[in-house]
C-alpha cells in the first residue's frame, strides 16, 4: 500500500472510531440493543409459558350432573384444570369471569343426549379483561382440552358400537406420509415444516445485506462532507499526495468502518433472531438442515462472500461519488436516504417471493440493482443456482469500475470543491 | 534574486461571474508578499489556483518553475497552504494532527519529529498540543494551523488571511510568527489579506486588487509615496479611486 495511501486510511479509521456518533451509533447501540430487545422477548415468552402451563382455573356450571359430565370434569382435574363448581343461574355464573377466566357450562340432559347417540351440547364463555396473550393461551388450552375429551368419547363410542373394530382405523383410514425430496433423496421431513425453516434461514442473509449496505454508505458518503464541513478538505487537497489515494483512503477507511459495524450486528443480530426463534423451533424439533443433505457448499460461500464484496464496493463508490457533490454531512445523508431505496427493494423482493414469479419488467429492474446479487446468492446456498450469480458478478465489476470512475473524475478536478446538487427548478 | 512565483494573464471564470480578470504578478526568493483588497476582489481564488485547487479558466501560474496546472504534484511538494477557514480534525489531538501532516512531507521519523518540534515551538501552544483539537478556541486552532503550514519548510507559504476574526492577542502571535519565521528561513510568504495595517506590518512589496484586476504594484513605502497617502489603507482607497475614475 502506498504510504500517502496508508496514511490516510489510519487517520480515517481513526478518526472515525474516535467519532462518537460512529462508535456508539453504527457499533455500540446496535450491539446492545438488539441482544437486549432479543433478552427482553425471551423474559416476556419465558414467563408467558411458565403462566400458561400452570394449573388453569375453569368455573363449572353443571345443570346436569349425569356420567358424562362427571367424566368431563375428571379428565379436566387429570389435566391439571382446577375446577370451580358455581351454582345458580347462568347470569350469576357468567359474573365469575368478568375478570378474566373460563366458565363451563354443562346443560341439564347432556350426558343422557350423549348416552343415547345424539350430540349434546356445551358452552365455554372466555372472559376478556386485557386482551393478553395469556387470556388468548388459555382459550386455546381450554379448546385443546375439550378437543381430548372429545376423541376419548369417539373412540369409546366406536369400540361400543362396532365390536372388534380398530378406533384409529376407523377416524383416521387414511394415513398420509409426507416426505420432502431433497436434491434426489426422500428426506422424512414435512414439506411445511422444511420451507418454514429455509425461508426463516433465507430472511437472515437479505436483513444482514441491507443492514452492512446502508451503514457503509453512510460512512462513505459523510466521509467527505465531514471534511468539506470541518474545513479539512482544502488542506488535505494540497498536500502532496495524489487526490484518487485520498478518495481510495477514504474508500478503505469506510469499508473497514462497515466491516467492525457488520461483525457488531450480525453478532447482535444473530442473538435476537435465535433469541425469538427458540420458541418456533423448538416447536418443530430443531431440524437440522446438514442432516437433510441441504449443507452449503463452500463455493457457495465463497460467491456470497465475493458478492457481497462487490455490493459493498459498488456501493461504496457510489456514496463516494455522491457525497463528494454534497455541500455538508446533512446533504450528504438526504442524497443516502434516496440511494438507499434500490438497496431495500431486492430485500423486500426476494425475501418473500422468487424471482422466476416475479414480473419479467420488475425482474430486469431487480437485476439492474447490484445490490441483488448477495441476496440471491444468500438464496443460492441452498438452491445451488450460481448461473445468474455468476453473471451478476461480472456486471457488478463494470458497475463498480464505471463508478469508481465517476468518483475519481469528480475528485481529481475542481468538481469536489465547487460541485453541488442543486434541486432546484430551473426558470423557463 | 529568483522568482518563486511567477503569474501571467491569468483568469477564472464561474458561470455568469469573472472572478480573476489577467492577473499579473511575480514574487522574489524570500520576500512577503502580501494581496490586499476587499472581500470577493479574486484573493483566494488567486491563491486556490497557486495552491492547485482549482484550475484557471486561462493564463499561465507557476512556482519554482514548476507549471501549476500540468504538474500539480510538483508544486504541492514546493507548497505549504492555510486556507482562510480551515479546520482540523477533532477527534485527533494538536500532536497527532501535526505528526499526520509532517508524515506526507518526509519519509524518516526523525525528519517528522524535527518538523512536529518545529510546530510545537512555532504554535506555542505547550501542553494543550496533547488535547483534541476540538477543545481548542478559534485562535488556538489558528496557531495550530499556522504552524503546521510553516513546519514543513516550504519553499512557499501561502497564508489566506491568516488573522482574519482572531482576537488582538492571537493576531499578534501570528504576525510576529510569520515575519520572523520569513526572515530566520528565508521562507518566501504569499498572503492575502483585507487587513491593510497588517499587511503594512509584514510585507516586503503588496498587490492591490479589485474586482479580479491588479491595479497597483510595489512596497507599502513605494506606495504611500506615490499617492501621498499616510497609510496602505489610504493609498488604496485612493488608487480605487483613480482606477474607477480611469
Amino acid at each position: 500500500m502506498p504510504k500517502g495511501l496508508r496514511l490516510l486510511v489510519i487517520k480515517e479509521v481513526k478518526d472515525l472510531l474516535r467519532d462518537p456518533k460512529i462508535l456508539i451509533g453504527m457499533i455500540l447501540f446496535p450491539a446492545l440493543i438488539l441482544p437486549l430487545m432479543g433478552a427482553a422477548i425471551n423474559i416476556s415468552t419465558g414467563s408467558l409459558v411458565e403462566k400458561s402451563s400452570g394449573p388453569l382455573t375453569v368455573y363449572v356450571l353443571d345443570e346436569d350432573g349425569g356420567t358424562v359430565a362427571q367424566r368431563i370434569l375428571g379428565f379436566l382435574q387429570d389435566n391439571n384444570v382446577e375446577i370451580r363448581l358455581v351454582r345458580g343461574s347462568y347470569e350469576e355464573a357468567i359474573k365469575n369471569v368478568a375478570g378474566g377466566g373460563v366458565l363451563m357450562v354443562l346443560p341439564e340432559g347432556l350426558s343422557q343426549k350423549i348416552e343415547s347417540g345424539a350430540r349434546g351440547e356445551i358452552m365455554i364463555y372466555y372472559g376478556f379483561k386485557e386482551f393478553s396473550i395469556l387470556e388468548s393461551l388459555n382459550a386455546q388450552r381450554m379448546s385443546g382440552l375439550l378437543g381430548g375429551f372429545e376423541n376419548i368419547l369417539v373412540r369409546g363410542l366406536i369400540s361400543e358400537n362396532v365390536p372388534g373394530a380398530n378406533p384409529d382405523s376407523i377416524l383416521n383410514p387414511l394415513l398420509v406420509n409426507e416426505k420432502s425430496v431433497i436434491k434426489g433423496v426422500a428426506q422424512p421431513i414435512s414439506p411445511y415444516v422444511l420451507t418454514n425453516i429455509v425461508r426463516m434461514q433465507g430472511l437472515m442473509g437479505p436483513l444482514v445485506i441491507m443492514i452492512v449496505l446502508i451503514l457503509a454508505m453512510q460512512v462513505a458518503a459523510t466521509s467527505i462532507a465531514i471534511e468539506k464541513e470541518a474545513k479539512t478538505l482544502e488542506t488535505l487537497l494540497t498536500i502532496p499526495v495524489s487526490r484518487l489515494n485520498i478518495l481510495f483512503g477514504k474508500l478503505v477507511g469506510s469499508v473497514t468502518i462497515a466491516l467492525l459495524a457488520t461483525i457488531a450486528n450480525v453478532f447482535a443480530f444473530t442473538y435476537y433472531v435465535s433469541s425469538i426463534t427458540s420458541q418456533v423451533t423448538s416447536s418443530i424439533g430443531n431440524l437440522d438442515l446438514a442432516s437433510v443433505g441441504l449443507i452449503p457448499p463452500p463455493e457457495g460461500y465463497f460467491l456470497l462472500g465475493l458478492t457481497l464484496f462487490g455490493a459493498l464496493v459498488s456501493a461504496l463508490a457510489l456514496a463516494l461519488t455522491l457525497g463528494t457533490l454534497a455541500q455538508d454531512v446533512r446533504g450528504a445523508q438526504s442524497i443516502i436516504g434516496i440511494v438507499i431505496v434500490p438497496i431495500f427493494l431486492p430485500t423486500i423482493f426476494l425475501m418473500m417471493g422468487d424471482m422466476q414469479t416475479l414480473p419479467f419488467s420488475i425482474q430486469m429492474v431487480l437485476y439492474a440493482i447490484p445490490f441483488t446479487y448477495p441476496v440471491l446468492a444468500s438464496q443460492s446456498l441452498i438452491t445451488g443456482n450460481y448461473a445468474p450469480i455468476l453473471a451478476g458478478l461480472v456486471y457488478m465489476a463494470f458497475f463498480t469500475l464505471f463508478t469508481l470512475y465517476l468518483a475519481a473524475k469528480v475528485f481529481t478536478t475542481e468538481k469536489v470543491m465547487t460541485g453541488r446538487f442543486s434541486f432546484k427548478r430551473r426558470r423557463l | 534574486m529568483a522568482r518563486v512565483v511567477v503569474v501571467r494573464d491569468l483568469v477564472k471564470e464561474y458561470p455568469g461571474r469573472r472572478a480573476l480578470d489577467g492577473i499579473t504578478f511575480e514574487v522574489e526568493e524570500g520576500e512577503i508578499f502580501g494581496l490586499i483588497g476587499p472581500n470577493g476582489a479574486g484573493k483566494t481564488t488567486t491563491l486556490r489556483i497557486l495552491a492547485t485547487i482549482i484550475k484557471p479558466t486561462s493564463g499561465y501560474a507557476e512556482i519554482c518553475g514548476k507549471d501549476v496546472i500540468r504538474e500539480g504534484m510538483e508544486v504541492r511538494k514546493l507548497i505549504s497552504y492555510l486556507p482562510e477557514e480551515a479546520g482540523a480534525y477533532s477527534n485527533l489531538s494538536g500532536l497527532e494532527y501535526l505528526r499526520f501532516m509532517a508524515s506526507f512531507y518526509y519519509d524518516d521519523d526523525e525528519s517528522i519529529r524535527g518538523a512536529v518540534e518545529s510546530a510545537i515551538a512555532i504554535s506555542g501552544l505547550g501542553e494543550r498540543l496533547k488535547e483534541k483539537t476540538s477543545n481548542y478556541s478559534k485562535g488556538m486552532r489558528r496557531r495550530l494551523l499556522l504552524a503546521r503550514t510553516l513546519m514543513v519548510r516550504p519553499k512557499l507559504a501561502i497564508l489566506d488571511e491568516p488573522t482574519s476574526g482572531l482576537d488582538v492577542t492571537h493576531a499578534y502571535h501570528l504576525r510576529r510568527v510569520i515575519k520572523s519565521y520569513s526572515k530566520d528561513h528565508g521562507t518566501t510568504v504569499l498572503i492575502s489579506s483585507h487587513n491593510m495595517l497588517e499587511v503594512e506590518y509584514l510585507c516586503d512589496r503588496v498587490a492591490l486588487i479589485d474586482q479580479g484586476r491588479i491595479i497597483e504594484t510595489g512596497s507599502p513605502e513605494l506606495l504611500k509615496s506615490k499617492y501621498s497617502a499616510a497609510n496602505l489603507e489610504d493609498t488604496f482607497m485612493k488608487v480605487v479611486g483613480f482606477a474607477q475614475g480611469s
